[in-house]
């Protein structure tokens, strides 16, 4: 494997990259959605949230993207699109976890946080966007980065659609060099030189924030 | 009698089968200040957050200026507004220094400009003796001055009163003096404040008149000299006799 190879094998670090923030995005909107829901007690939609959750957390994420895009995208046109029937799925199974990480850290704030907040008048709604979110957000940054390590990852099975991602190239110059060990090796160090530093910084980032406010 | 402020009315509560308020009445006038004391378990806490509106009670009614809050459907947000609470336990927002603190309720609840808002906080922490402090979290601060910014967060909203749930409870002995201080300057002023503690010295020397309460009952009530040097119950010179180590 020479500098050429690597170079192709970079070529395909930005449908990787895309496909996990894509996804990591609709995750974030759809967890939070969720665990809102479920922390507001929001009658009847509490059961619809946890039906997807339980749905999207027990199969695999590869399986949903065959099904995506073989299965809808006979009669679906945007499921047709191999990136994004991988986004699309990766991104809906991400809520299904996102929405434990936020619901988590929005408990730990605790209930005083919220008495607290009130007693100045603030009504529930003004309570949670000016007192709890912002707190539950910090909490959440260490899982939501490893979320992220974990789109990044996952975001490879999206090679089995035909996507052009970092994984495929690896494939591709296994065929063309017929060198089986260093296209997947390179690869394999390529995607821990792209999760580590993301899920470390806000690991990181959490923990210092933590700190500054006193938060658990 | 003066202006009623707040006021409970057959206070009755349960948590399940247990029975923690067995029906209290008490009324605070304006600018007077009432003490509560009582061994732990009594009550004193549900009811602090029930006169709070910070929950309802099972049975009975509370009056707020002589408005009944729960039968007349009134908005809860509004009149929590005018009730100042300090907890026992850190309440203070803790992604928010201590000026933004004492903001968060002038911004979003009286809707104040943003210039009027810190003017305000700013004035509210000099009373606490607290301004040099207004840049720091709550982290950062000791938990006597936390407490007190806990204060100036309640007074900055010009409240018709403000209730203390035992607010040196959870602070070193050479804290406490610093948060009593600061309430019996807020007395001085003529806030009107219902004070749940074990500070005797505070009780006696700053409360207008003390409830005595035990297993969701009050026992006696009546000025200082009276309940704490005169009880009539059993329970209250027990109650006191160790409280005051004599």
């Amino acid at each position: 494997m020479d500098l050429d190879d690597f170079l192709f094998l970079l070529r395909g670090v930005p449908a990787t990259l895309s496909i996990s923030f894509l996804s990591f995005l609709i995750g974030f909107v759809i967890g939070f959605i969720i665990a809102i829901i479920k922390e507001q007690n929001i009658f009847g939609l509490k059961y619809v949230a946890e039906g997807y959750e339980k749905f999207l957390r027990g199969v695999p994420v590869l399986v949903i993207m065959l099904l995506f895009h073989f299965g809808f995208g006979g009669f679906i046109p945007i499921f047709k699109d191999p990136f994004t029937s991988a986004t699309l799925a990766l991104g809906l199974r991400s809520g299904a976890f996102q929405s434990q990480i936020f619901l988590g850290a929005i408990n730990s704030v605790g209930r005083q946080q919220m008495m607290a907040a009130l007693s100045v008048g603030l009504n529930r709604w003004q309570a949670f966007r000016h007192v709890i979110l912002p707190q539950a957000l910090i909490v959440a940054l260490p899982g939501l980065g490893s979320e992220m390590a974990l789109l990044i990852k996952d975001s490879s099975y999206s090679f089995i659609l035909g996507v052009l991602d970092l994984t495929k190239h690896a494939d591709i110059l296994r065929r063309a060099t017929r060198s089986f060990l260093f296209p997947y090796l390179a690869a394999a160090i390529l995607y821990i030189l792209i999760t580590f530093p993301i899920a470390n910084y806000l690991d990181k980032l959490g923990s210092k924030l933590k700190n500054k406010y006193g938060l658990r | 009698m003066g202006e009623v402020v707040l006021e409970g009315r057959g206070i009755k509560k349960w948590y399940g089968k247990l029975q923690v308020l067995k029906g209290i009445d008490i009324k605070i006038e304006k600018g007077k200040t009432k003490v509560i004391i009582g061994p732990s378990g009594s009550g004193k806490s549900t009811l602090l957050r029930i006169l709070g509106l910070l929950e309802p009670p099972t049975e009975g009614n509370v009056l707020f200026k002589g408005r009944d809050v729960y039968a007349e459907k009134l908005d809860l947000n509004k009149i929590r507004a005018k009730i100042g609470f300090v907890f026992q336990e850190p309440s203070l927002f803790r992604h928010l220094t201590a000026l933004d603190n004492v903001k968060l309720g002038l911004r979003h609840v009286l809707k104040l400009s943003e210039k009027e808002a810190r003017r305000k906080a700013l004035e509210t922490l000099r009373i606490v003796h607290l301004e040099e402090w207004k840049d720091h979290y709550p982290a950062q601060l000791s938990g006597g001055q936390q407490q007190r910014v806990g204060i100036a967060r309640a007074l900055a909203m010009d409240p018709e009163i403000i209730l203390f749930d035992e607010p040196t409870a959870s602070l070193d002995i050479e804290l406490t003096w610093e948060v009593i201080d600061t309430m019996r300057e807020l007395a001085e002023r003529g806030i009107t404040m219902l004070v749940v503690t074990h500070e005797i010295s505070f009780a006696k020397e700053v409360a207008d008149e003390i409830i005595f309460m035990d297993d969701g009952m009050i026992l006696e009530e009546g000025p200082p000299e009276k309940v704490l040097m005169n009880p009539k119950s059993e329970r209250a010179k027990v109650f006191l006799r160790r409280l005051l180590g004599v």
